[in-house]
């Protein structure tokens, strides 16, 4: 077989697009575990609900694509605060993470996205939907076109990165954020509102969720079950990257999206979906703390 | 400025403060000193609001703050400042200081304080831009006094600042409390090392079992037999000196 390199490179980009929808996915599942000492399962129906919101104010209220997925994203920052405040809350305080009561709220995950599919699989419906997006021609790289949706999704996600890392690093709100991530009672000494802060980041965390939903709806279509898939590729992303680790979440993100194109074009196709695992046991076979991850915190 | 009535906390159903009374004039250091387990931290814990009094009163400025949520309290005025081992390691030295002067709005004045900061402990600004994580101890505990006056306080509370670190370095933090404290913030310094903290102090609290076992001048403490016995070093072998000679 001859080897050709401008479809290498036409596989290559195609997994970085794809790969940048599952950074800011695990980017969200990042900062939920920094903040709030939590993992979170149910963040793949999240994204499933951003994608729906985001389905509704494009297709059926009219609204600007760019503008939905700005409309999507508050909406679904929103439901994350309320989740967070009315059901999380209560079992973060009795403790998160590795303790006892974190296994609580694991379980709680699960339920929460199970209800979450069940709510959704009654408001919209068990048919996949097609979220026809009209971009105009693709873009052209010598020989590769890529369709104006995806070129689209890479620069969109590359700039909810940037705003996350100038916001994270450069304003007050996200120092203090920072600061409840590493320690939450230095923080609360330090006169932060910390339960304040945490719903914020949760809300910060879903709303990236719901932005990658609104991305990939054009690419795929817009279905109930559509969150497990994501969650766990999100997952294999963060784990790649270094779990809890923001900058790891994305390069996580990105080369699982790359591996799994490549596996798919030169192994096999049908088996697309396992390739993020195989890249996620690899990674860990080498790096057992992932890519960026710092050694393992341990919690009393 | 402070004062603690009876006060009564633990963690879960352990008790360890069992009806503690003290109280700090403005202006003043007091020094609150005893070993370890003996409820010091727990005290301040309570102070801070990070865990629930279960009985007494504290008052701070005539205003009751027990069980305050922690951020109302830094906000009318009171800061405690943990042990240099709770810094944010993974943020530079001047993002730490400027988590501390979080509560504030007035940027001139926070720009003043940083100015402050830097000119009390020089080494902080030569390494402000170090992730605070790369400091060494004496210096990561400076960053966190300097973290708690960036908050502008009326009072601070200090958790050891001596704890760990080599005589010369804690004569250079004490001797800044000193002055932190002549530019009018009152402090409560919670101490093992009572041979250091009583110079420092002007009044004193020896805690044992959740109470206060002796209390007054720092002076007076420190010339006080029973303190230097159990405190100060002194052993069974030095007072039979004493008597014998």
């Amino acid at each position: 077989m001859d080897f050709d390199f401008t479809s290498l490179f036409a596989f290559i980009l195609f997994g970085l697009t794809i790969g940048v929808v599952y950074g800011i996915v695990a980017l969200g599942i990042s900062l939920i575990y920094s903040g709030l000492d939590i993992v979170h399962f149910a963040h793949g129906e999240i994204y499933m609900f951003g994608a729906f919101f985001g389905l509704v104010f494009s297709e059926h209220m009219g609204v600007p694509y760019p503008l939905a997925i700005l409309s999507a994203m508050v909406c679904t920052g929103l439901l994350g605060i309320v989740i967070e405040r009315v059901f999380y809350r209560r079992l973060t305080r009795a403790g998160g993470g590795y303790t006892v009561a974190g296994m609580g709220m694991i379980i709680c995950g699960f339920g929460m996205s199970v209800v979450l599919q069940n709510i959704a699989y009654l408001s919209w419906g068990a048919d996949a939907e097609p979220f026809p997006v009209d971009l105009g021609e693709p873009f052209q790289f010598g020989d590769i076109s890529l369709p104006k949706s995806y070129g689209l999704t890479a620069v969109i996600a590359l700039l909810l990165m940037a705003v996350l890392h100038f916001f994270l690093k450069k304003t007050k709100i996200g120092l203090a954020v920072r600061a409840v991530a590493a320690n939450k009672d230095i923080a609360f000494l330090m006169g932060i509102n910390v339960p304040l802060m945490i719903s914020l980041i949760f809300g910060l965390a879903c709303a990236l969720a719901a932005a990658a939903g609104v991305l990939i709806g054009p690419m795929q279509s817009v279905q109930v079950e559509m969150g497990y898939l994501m969650l766990m590729k999100a997952f294999a992303a963060a784990v790649v990257g270094g779990f809890g680790s923001l900058p790891g979440a994305i390069v996580g993100g990105l080369l699982v999206g790359i591996f799994e194109n490549l596996g798919a074009a030169y192994i096999s196709p049908n088996h697309k979906d396992i390739y993020a695992f195989l890249l996620l046991i690899l990674v860990l076979m080498v790096r057992p703390s992932g890519l960026f991850g710092v050694e393992v915190r341990v919690k009393a | 400025m402070l004062k603690v009535t009876g006060l009564e906390t633990g963690y879960g159903r352990v008790q360890i403060l069992r009806g503690l009374d003290m109280e700090v004039p403005q202006g003043r250091i007091v020094a609150l000193l005893g070993g370890n387990g003996t409820g010091k931290s727990t005290m301040l814990r309570a102070v801070s609001g990070l865990i629930r009094v279960w009985n007494g009163q504290i008052e701070f400025n005539g205003e009751r703050i027990d069980n305050k949520a922690p951020d109302q309290i830094v906000r009318r005025g009171l800061i405690q400042v943990t042990q240099g081992k709770d810094s944010y390691p993974s943020m530079t030295v001047e993002e730490n200081l400027k988590v501390g002067a979080f509560t504030r709005s007035d940027k001139p004045g926070v720009a003043r304080d940083l100015e402050r900061v830097y000119d009390y402990f020089p080494v902080l600004k030569e390494r402000r831009r170090q992730l605070a994580g790369t400091l060494s101890g004496g210096e990561v505990q400076m960053l966190v006094i300097g973290r708690g006056l960036m908050a502008a306080p009326k009072m601070m509370l200090l958790d050891e600042p001596s704890a760990a670190l080599a005589p010369k370095v804690v004569l250079d933090i004490f001797a800044n409390i000193n002055r932190i404290a002549r530019s009018g913030v009152t402090i409560l310094v919670v101490e093992q090392n009572v041979r250091m903290a009583l110079i420092l102090a002007s009044y004193a609290y020896i805690i044992r079992d959740g109470r206060i076992l002796i209390e007054g001048d720092a002076d007076d403490l420190m010339h006080d037999e029973n303190v230097k016995m159990s405190f100060l070093g002194g052993t069974v072998a030095d007072s039979s000196r004493e008597y014998m000679s």
